[in-house]
């Protein structure tokens, strides 16, 4: 009969499981109430003090959004209403949404808010990603704000017969199916005028929120690459 | 004018496929050493076999070696790599051998 | 088995299986009209579009394991504990409960598919969240029924005997019902909605039911070769801690990019690595305590296999195996920060989530469910047939092939859309065009086919192994 151990000792075992999971749990919860403070969602009053927020008030959608490269970072950030002598956000330059660069909190708020809720109703993550999670049956939205394709050049903006970028985003969302892009189109989901507007002013906001540079490159390279 | 070293991605694209295949051969390889470190000891394989654990063992080494300088993996994440390998080469001694004890205490 | 009417805690478990092996089964035909609208863009467009039937196939996966593990507790708790489970009347009530509340959640699904945007659909029709789409009135019916589990549990586990495998579903459960409250809020902020949507995501499937399946594949392992309770229950906490050690901050790798901040990198780097590494110790046991059974007997002269039952056991290994292969590989090659940036995303993820799903958990709760087909039918020797084993070669291989097949896809996703085009609608279909791709998503289907051959057999073995004269009895 070989010495009883410690280590042989399912008590002891269940101890040290007992404990790491306690431990990790609680790492766990206290970096969770770090992070929730990080991203809680910054109000009118910051943008107009020009504080950067990993996610920016609803009142982002009066500003100019882009998508640029911080040398310190080493990756791309969302830049808000132009960019200061550091290269950071400077809250200055605005941006008309849907003839409007004055939307209040409470309204502004409330198009998020309808946008957000339309977004689970119509169930775009089962076809989309929204931050890169979701399916994968159709292209990530985490930017499509910023995407070339709906600017005033773009085929997209084009196609809709359009002129702004808002305009175009909010009818193709209401007739998708009109407006075949690829062999696999967009089902009717039966998506109102206002539904696509706050759907439009939430595709604004989450191209505002800062994702630590995904995705890499975003509307970088227009025109033909070499696939595989 | 776009700055090219904005177009250009961290990792080279002729590097992904090294990458993925590295990493998951380190992974399998590691499941090789254990495998057959075990296997060895509960005398379902011979102990000349013991030979080959080990070498599973340098080769996930070199593989997340590989995967990593391609990955261009920070200084932290390199240390946690180095680490992770040493733990790993001692991890099924360390297991084996707490079994082999609790088979003694209760069989024999 | 000494007697032959059943214990009613077992007899709940087989009802309990015999709805997930149907839910199974709708999850591979809904997931094989998604694999054809890959190929055929047109198929039942604006009847049952992709989100619908995808929404289908992910639901219907995660519920009928759900009802599985339920199973597999009820199933395993008289043997455990020694005596009859407590409150199996209150079982069976919420057994029915649930049944009819899937059935309307799914009817809801298919005819009514979306809503106006406002808190009824949230509340009658779909939350619209990746995996937990189920109503607020459902979820609120989830919970209640998983309590009701959890209770049944709990008085059976505290009255019985308390052996480590309850103890570790005890509290394993108990966390895995208490998390799905996490899911069960709405709010106008997506990076919050993304964060909470992760404790419920990734602490279960990467914490709460790995550790699920350590319990269970040391009960299988108990039962099925003889395996040494202390030693197998001494792994089960080595297991435990390792486990949630690694895979409660794991967490981290999931917020490199929803908004969160950039400190998530090197923990979720560093936990992920640690992540494979009870995968490993789980395929290790099996091994170990395999090899020493045998041993054991053989030295006593007695060469005959320990096993007592083929295609449990068969199950069983494929689940250590796959486990490692789909959750450890497949998860490790596409999760450090450096590489996730480009692969986060793309079907590498799906790859990912059909070899995981399938190793870690399907293999498994089949396996319980021979082991319930034993015990349900007094056998005493339980062996392969000859459509067990074309269903469990079938399965995997179709499986395997449809990880390939993805991987490969989600590598031409990686190049062409993420690396070079950045992600744009282009750059998506550029991607979705190439040749490689295409040719993926074709042979998806066809593996997705075969996969459904093979649970047809399975099916067809699972339903005969009662009057199957082979078996020993």
């Amino acid at each position: 009969m070989a010495n009883k151990s410690v280590w042989s000792d399912n008590r002891f075992w269940q101890r040290t499981a007992t404990w790491v999971t306690g431990f990790a749990a609680v790492l766990l919860i206290w970096l969770t109430f770090d992070t929730s403070a990080q991203i809680s969602m910054g109000t009118d009053e910051d943008l107009k003090q020009g504080v950067t927020k990993r996610v920016p008030g609803p009142t982002v959608i009066n500003y100019k959004i882009e998508y640029l490269m911080d040398a310190k970072r080493g990756h791309e950030v969302p830049v808000i209403g132009g960019k200061n002598a550091e290269g950071r956000s400077a809250f200055q330059e605005k941006e008309k949404f849907f003839g409007r660069d004055d939307w209040t909190e409470e309204e502004a708020g409330a198009l998020l808010h309808l946008g957000k809720l339309g977004s689970q109703a119509k169930n775009c993550m089962n076809c989309h990603t929204l931050l890169g999670n979701g399916a994968y049956y159709a292209p990530d939205l985490t930017k499509a704000w910023l995407d070339p394709a709906w600017g005033p050049e773009g085929s997209l903006q084009a196609m809709t017969g359009k002129n702004t970028k808002e305009e175009a985003m909010a009818e193709f969302l209401q007739h998708p199916s009109q407006y075949p892009t690829h062999e696999r189109m967009m089902p009717n989901l039966g998506i109102t005028a206002d539904e696509a507007k706050g759907l439009v002013a939430f595709l604004k906001h989450m191209s505002s929120i800062d994702t630590n540079g995904f995705p890499r490159n975003f509307g970088k390279i227009q025109g033909a690459v070499h696939g595989k | 004018m776009i700055d090219p070293s904005v177009i250009r991605p961290e990792i080279a694209l002729d590097d992904f496929l090294p990458i993925f295949l590295s990493s998951a051969l380190a992974m399998l390889f590691g499941g090789f050493y254990v495998g057959i470190y075990t296997a060895v000891k509960v005398k379902m394989l011979k102990s000349w076999a013991m030979p080959i654990a080990y070498l599973f063992w340098f080769l996930t080494a070199y593989s997340l070696y590989i995967m990593g300088s391609l990955m261009h993996v920070g200084e932290f994440t390199a240390k946690a790599l180095i680490v992770s390998m040493i733990g790993y080469l001692l991890l099924p001694h360390a297991v084996y051998h707490m079994q082999h004890q609790v088979h003694e205490e209760n069989e024999h | 088995m000494a007697s032959n009417t059943l214990n009613e805690s077992k007899q709940l478990a087989t009802w309990y299986f015999t709805f997930a092996f149907i839910l199974f089964g709708a999850q591979l035909l809904f997931g094989l009209v998604a694999a054809t609208q890959f190929v055929m863009p047109g198929f039942l467009f604006e009847i049952l579009d992709f989100s619908v039937a995808r929404t289908l196939h992910i639901n219907a996966l995660v519920v009928w394991m759900v009802f599985a593990m339920f199973g597999s507790v009820y199933w395993l708790l008289p043997d455990e504990t020694g005596i009859n489970t407590i409150g199996i009347k209150m079982g069976k009530l919420l057994y029915w409960v649930f049944v009819a509340a899937i059935a309307v959640v799914v009817l809801v699904y298919i005819f009514v598919q979306v809503g106006p945007a406002d808190q009824t659909t949230i509340w009658f029709i779909m939350e619209g969240r990746e995996y937990i789409e189920a109503p607020r009135w459902a979820d609120i019916g989830i919970v209640v029924v998983a309590l009701g589990f959890v209770a049944n549990l709990f008085l059976t586990g505290m009255k019985g005997k308390q052996t480590g495998i309850v103890t570790v579903l005890m509290a394993d459960m108990i966390a895995f019902a208490g998390l799905y409250l996490a899911g069960m809020f709405f709010t106008d902020n997506i990076s919050v909605d993304q964060y909470w949507w992760w404790w419920v995501i990734h602490l279960w499937v990467e914490a709460t039911w790995e550790v699920f399946v350590g319990a269970i594949a040391a009960y299988g392992l108990i039962t099925m070769i003889g395996a040494h309770r202390k030693v197998v229950e001494m792994w089960l906490w080595i297991e435990v801690a390792m486990l949630f050690g690694s895979g409660i901050l794991g967490m981290g790798h999931h917020y490199f990019w929803i908004g969160t901040p950039e400190y998530w990198w090197e923990i979720g780097a560093l936990f992920s690595a640690l992540e494979p590494i009870p995968l490993v110790a789980m395929f290790v046991h099996v091994l170990y305590d395999w090899g020493k059974t045998q041993g054991a007997e053989e030295e006593a002269g007695n060469p005959a296999s320990v096993i007592n039952n083929k295609p449990a056991f068969t199950w069983f290994v494929l689940n250590a195996f796959g486990n490692f292969l789909g959750a450890g590989i497949w998860g490790f090659f596409h999760t450090l920060p450096q590489v996730n940036l480009y692969t986060h995303g793309t079907q590498f993820t799906s790859a990912h989530g059909h070899l995981a799903f399938f190793g870690a958990y399907a293999t498994i709760l089949i396996g319980m469910m021979y082991i319930a087909v034993q015990g349900k039918n007094n056998i005493k020797v339980l062996k392969n047939t000859k459509s067990s084993i074309w269903a469990v070669s079938m399965i995997a291989g179709g499986v395997m092939g449809m990880t390939v097949a993805l991987t490969i896809a989600g590598y031409v996703q990686v190049l062409v859309s993420r690396a070079q085009m950045g992600a744009t609608w282009a750059g998506y279909f550029d991607g979705q065009e190439g040749m490689w791709f295409a040719q993926g998503m074709d042979w998806r289907l066809i593996m997705g086919l075969v996969t459904f051959l093979g649970f047809a057999l399975l099916a067809k073995d699972l339903l005969t192994t009662g009057k199957n004269p082979v078996h020993e009895r």
